[in-house]
């Protein structure tokens, strides 16, 4: 008889397969989260949550405001079936790390604006920094464990 | 069966269930319909517009001034004036503006004798001037008869203006505001409030007029 045991290394594989799939539901179901509170409202009012971080042109802003729902939505649905994962977590990470970024510039240059991150009327603060923060780090983690595992979920 | 003394503690408690609310009551339903007319006198437009723009405002703030030059006159001259909107002004005045207070308070009194748009205008086409000297009564005299400023000269003398600013501030501590201006769009009783520092003609136009086509 063979022995079933799975070894040490089978073990930790089937460990980071387990996280990987984790991360993934929980990152996909707020990146789709993200994404409804944006599109059921008029692109116009996230537009006016884009401009107050008095970064991109005109033109910049209405196509942002345009397209990055959707993307948002690409990202969740990818990331929630499983498709791609390890590009999509990257995009992802991306994405975040780029709010964060935004959201930083905006804190530190005191423009006491909205975060328009799930919806309106949310400041942008220390809570909301801390919250994408946590976000950015599991995004990043599980694009790390994504490109480790040898089978990712 | 109630005993005399238990139907007389009876008729007394109910008594009291009765005329303490009506009287608790009185006050405050006054209270209300003052507030409603004196909003209606820092207000533009027709109540009976299918959107309402609330703004609270701060006269002694740059970006007060930005957005009532560049965003609230065209929404005046587009949407309030041809029966779209009706437009709110609610006093927000930051402690960090040492003039904004007492400017508010030339307002409402002007609202009073029915001069809210000019004396607006005025403070805010003069906000760098009377922001720095802190004269804004020559400013509202600028645009108003001498009746009129004699009027006005007398509600702010009396002192009894702070209540009303109060008023209006305490409202936006309810919505959470914080900083100035603060722009609230309602229709059909949902109230949306506007990213703060984001709100441009441009964009408040294909708002309101995706609210209108709906």
């Amino acid at each position: 008889m063979g022995d079933s045991t799975p070894s040490a290394p089978q073990r930790a594989s089937g460990v980071a397969r387990a996280l990987v799939l984790l991360g993934r539901l929980a990152l996909g179901a707020l990146f789709l989260y993200a994404a409804y509170t944006k599109l059921r409202h008029p692109w116009a009012l996230f537009a006016m949550a884009v401009n107050s971080y008095q970064v991109l042109p005109e033109w910049g802003v209405t196509l942002v405001a345009r397209t990055l729902p959707w993307i948002e939505l690409a990202l969740g649905l990818l990331l929630v079936v499983g498709l791609g994962v390890r590009y999509v977590t990257l995009a992802a990470t991306a994405v975040l790390l780029g709010f964060f970024i935004l959201m930083l510039r905006a804190h530190f240059q005191g423009l006491g604006i909205d975060c328009g991150c799930f919806g309106f009327g949310e400041k942008l603060g220390t809570r909301t920094l801390v919250r994408d923060g946590l976000l950015v780090a599991l995004s990043f983690a599980l694009t790390v464990l994504a490109f480790r595992s040898e089978e990712t979920v | 069966m109630l005993g005399s003394r238990s139907r007389k503690g009876l008729v007394l408690w109910m008594g009291l269930v009765v005329l303490v609310p009506a009287i608790g009551a009185r006050p405050p339903a006054q209270t209300k319909v003052a507030a409603a007319e004196w909003t209606a006198l820092k207000s533009l437009g027709s109540k009976s517009a299918p959107i309402t723009i609330e703004v609270f405002s701060d006269f002694q703030c740059p970006a007060c001034k930005r957005n009532y030059e560049e965003t609230l006159r065209p929404v005046i001259e587009n949407y309030v004036a041809t029966g779209k909107v009706y437009l709110v002004h609610h006093d927000f005045p930051l402690p960090v503006h040492t003039h904004s207070r007492e400017a508010a308070r030339w307002v409402n009194a002007a609202a009073q004798v029915g001069q809210f748009e000019k004396v607006e205008a005025a403070l805010y086409a003069k906000q760098e001037t009377w922001a720095a000297n802190g004269k804004i009564e020559p400013v509202v005299a600028a645009v108003l008869t001498p009746a009129e400023m004699k009027k006005v000269r007398q509600l702010v003398e009396k002192g009894q203006l702070d209540a009303i600013i109060d008023r209006d501030v305490a409202l936006g501590q309810s919505r959470r505001v914080t900083s100035t201006p603060s722009l609230f769009v309602i229709k059909g009783g949902d109230t949306v409030p506007l990213p703060p520092g984001g709100v441009t003609y441009a964009l408040l136009k294909q708002y309101l007029d995706y609210l209108l086509r709906q």
